[in-house]
């Protein structure tokens, strides 16, 4: 048997509830119980956590940054932007 | 789209991106020298925190007291935590932790010099974190500058961790400046013996350097070796003299023109000797290393083949 | 009161016990089989020594003696801690096995402590109790899949747990003045503990393909297995003494300095 330092498995941390979760790094694990709770040895044993997600990294999909096209806008989408359009106008007193 | 352009317009585009000051992510195209040498850099830093465990580790079952004997856990505990993050800033790379660890006990790859030396007392404990931390630091936060997204990050992390080892290595010689003259005399002691290593630890002057041309231009490090290592010395001497300690350098004092502290150089010969392996503990942390990579190879892999079968079956 | 003194040797034996677990513990920081391991035990070695804190804390409310005192001055032959927690680390399953069977002990013993009539042993345990939820999953886990894992893994937590099993039992020897304690509602005694024990772990270990030395014939536990006993009467041995030499040898240098 070959020997091996376990898959990787992305970490998400949320400091505390009504935040987002946010990715922090990567621990090796040999299971997902397993990467939880070594999410929270390395990544939580000074920060203050309320929840932890693990994910094996080969299940994350990634865009690629060399295809600058995947997010290049060229079409006029100003209607999107807030500052497209006056804000209400108010009754005078 | 990327393919069609030279080598040269990627390079050219790489390294204006790069002295704009932003920064470098895994799936970026980047020169094949640029990744080598992060791997390398990165790969080294991470096995000087795993192979740095063991001059500190060692003293963990004599430390004297609760708080001391907690609070080196907690430091080699961090230590273990630093390799940990490192190594998978290097795996960003391209290279996997298990030939990572293998070059390292294979004696292929290098670690900082610093810990090949050994700790014979207490006060080594608290004069590492002390001395080496705060030259550690001082490189470190120029590090976390640098150009490659992930070790970057993974430096920001450190950085704030290592500050509490400095304070923690700090108290601990503090009080045994301030105490019985046996304690005194350990922590001068220690200090006179981790002064130079330490010194060298920002690596040797640019000028032998062949590496940190390239790394300054691509700014994996942003700041000269000398310059480190003056901050270094800027910072430590006065603390040190503070304790009512000594430097062991008869030189060492501020110019008054410059402010800063005028030093010695170090023995760079020695530093050569004992980074091809010829130190006093190079053999011995190695080859600790090795015993414990092996001791642990059938929970590994029956860990890893557990959950294999479950896979298999699902 | 007159349980006091029986009071003093439970919160000492708990004490002495963290102490020398945690000090065990300590030994794999930077041995471990991985690096998310040498973390997640590291962590579990400062949380022992850290509960062998409380305990003595307590002990200084009644006696007036400082936990680094007790733990760093005192002669090796004065510790009252059980013999399992002084072996030496073994190899990663023995101290999987030990870790697993000491959690649950401790699991019993605080929560048998939540209705002490004791206050200041009744509010430590809630706390302590916190923390120790995560140490049985580490342990627990670790025990449950390295159990039938491997045919090597197999068989190295099999001599691990017949190792450790007759020296775990030894936790639950019979304390100085238990009795009062026990008439006193303070805590249940040891023999209620080591019966809980039993329930918890024997099907754990079993569940993970290993045999322990208890049969359950009509509904009671019957142990096939000499417990290592002693411990808590200060019978101990050279093994001791040399962990106890570590553990003050710098303390020693300069007693009654500040370090």
């Amino acid at each position: 048997m070959s020997d091996t330092q376990w898959d990787a498995y992305e970490v998400f941390h949320q400091k505390k509830k009504g935040d987002p979760h946010i990715h922090v790094g990567a621990v090796h694990a040999p299971d997902p119980q397993m990467a939880l709770q070594m999410a929270r040895d390395q990544f939580a044993r000074r920060l203050q956590c309320v929840s932890l997600w693990v994910v094996n990294s080969r299940h994350i999909t990634e865009t690629d940054y060399q295809d600058e096209r995947f997010f290049a806008q060229w079409i006029d989408k100003s209607y999107r932007d807030p500052k497209a359009f006056g804000a209400p106008e108010k009754e005078e007193p | 789209m990327n393919a069609e352009k030279t080598y040269e317009e990627k390079l050219a585009e790489f390294e204006s991106r790069v002295a704009r000051g932003e920064k470098v992510e895994p799936g970026d195209w980047m020169p094949e020298d640029y990744r080598k040498t992060l791997i390398r850099m990165i790969g080294q830093h991470a096995h000087s925190e795993i192979v740095g465990q063991l001059p500190e580790g060692k003293w963990i079952p004599f430390a004297p007291g609760f708080r001391r004997k907690l609070t080196l856990i907690a430091k080699v505990q961090d230590e273990a935590g630093h390799g940990q993050l490192l190594y998978r800033a290097a795996e960003t790379l391209g290279k996997s932790r298990e030939e990572m660890l293998e070059e390292l006990l294979a004696g292929k790859a290098k670690y900082a010099n610093v810990f090949n030396y050994p700790t014979p007392t207490w006060a080594d404990v608290g004069v590492i974190g002390w001395l080496v931390d705060t030259a550690a630091v001082v490189n470190q936060t120029m590090l976390s500058q640098t150009s490659y997204g992930p070790y970057a990050r993974a430096m920001k992390r450190i950085c704030y961790e290592e500050s509490f080892h400095i304070k923690q290595g700090y108290d601990a010689v503090a009080v045994l400046a301030k105490g019985t003259p046996e304690q005194r005399a350990m922590a001068q002691d220690a200090i006179n013996r981790w002064w130079y290593p330490t010194l060298m630890m920002s690596g040797p002057p640019d000028t032998l350097s062949t590496h940190s041309q390239q790394s300054l231009k691509w700014r994996i490090k942003t700041k000269t070796n000398e310059q480190v290592r003056q901050e270094y010395v800027d910072l430590i001497a006065p603390q040190i003299r503070a304790l009512g300690l000594s430097v062991p350098d008869n030189d060492c004092h501020v110019d008054e023109k410059t402010k800063h502290w005028h030093y010695t150089q170090p023995d760079w010969d020695e530093l050569k000797r004992v980074v091809n392996g010829d130190g006093p503990c190079n053999k011995e942390r190695l080859g600790v290393r090795k015993q414990v990579h092996e001791d642990g190879r059938w929970v590994r892999e029956a860990l890893a083949a557990r959950q294999r079968r479950k896979e298999a079956v699902a | 009161m007159s349980n006091t003194l029986a009071l003093q040797s439970l919160l000492l034996a708990m004490a002495d016990d963290e102490l020398m677990l945690g000090h065990r513990d300590g030994e794999w920081t930077g041995y471990a089989p991985i690096l998310e391991e040498d973390i997640a035990f590291s962590n579990v070695a400062q949380d022992e020594l850290g509960h062998s804190l409380v305990w003595y804390t307590l002990h200084q409310h009644l006696t007036g003696k400082d936990p680094d005192a007790m733990a760093f001055e005192r002669a090796w032959n004065e510790f009252t801690c059980c013999r399992f927690v002084t072996y030496p680390k073994g190899d990663f399953a023995y101290a999987v096995v030990r870790q697993y069977l000491f959690d649950e002990a401790e699991q019993v013993r605080l929560n048998a402590f939540a209705d002490s009539t004791y206050l200041p042993i009744k509010e430590a345990s809630v706390k302590i109790l916190r923390e120790e939820a995560y140490h049985l999953m580490h342990s627990q886990g670790l025990v449950e899949r390295l159990g039938d894992a491997t045919e090597e893994s197999h068989r190295r937590m099999q001599t691990a747990v017949d190792a450790a099993f007759p020296q775990a039992l030894g936790m639950f020897e019979k304390l100085d003045g238990e009795d009062e304690l026990i008439a006193a509602g303070i805590f249940p005694g040891n023999r209620d503990l080591q019966a809980e024990w039993l329930k918890r772990v024997v099907p754990v270990l079993n569940g993970a393909t290993l045999a322990v030395p208890v049969k359950d014939p009509n509904g009671s536990c019957v142990i096939h297995a000499s417990p290592d006993l002693g411990g808590r009467k200060k019978n101990h041995n050279e093994r001791l003494k040399q962990l106890v030499d570590d553990l003050q040898a710098v303390y020693r240098i300069a007693p009654g300095a500040k370090w």
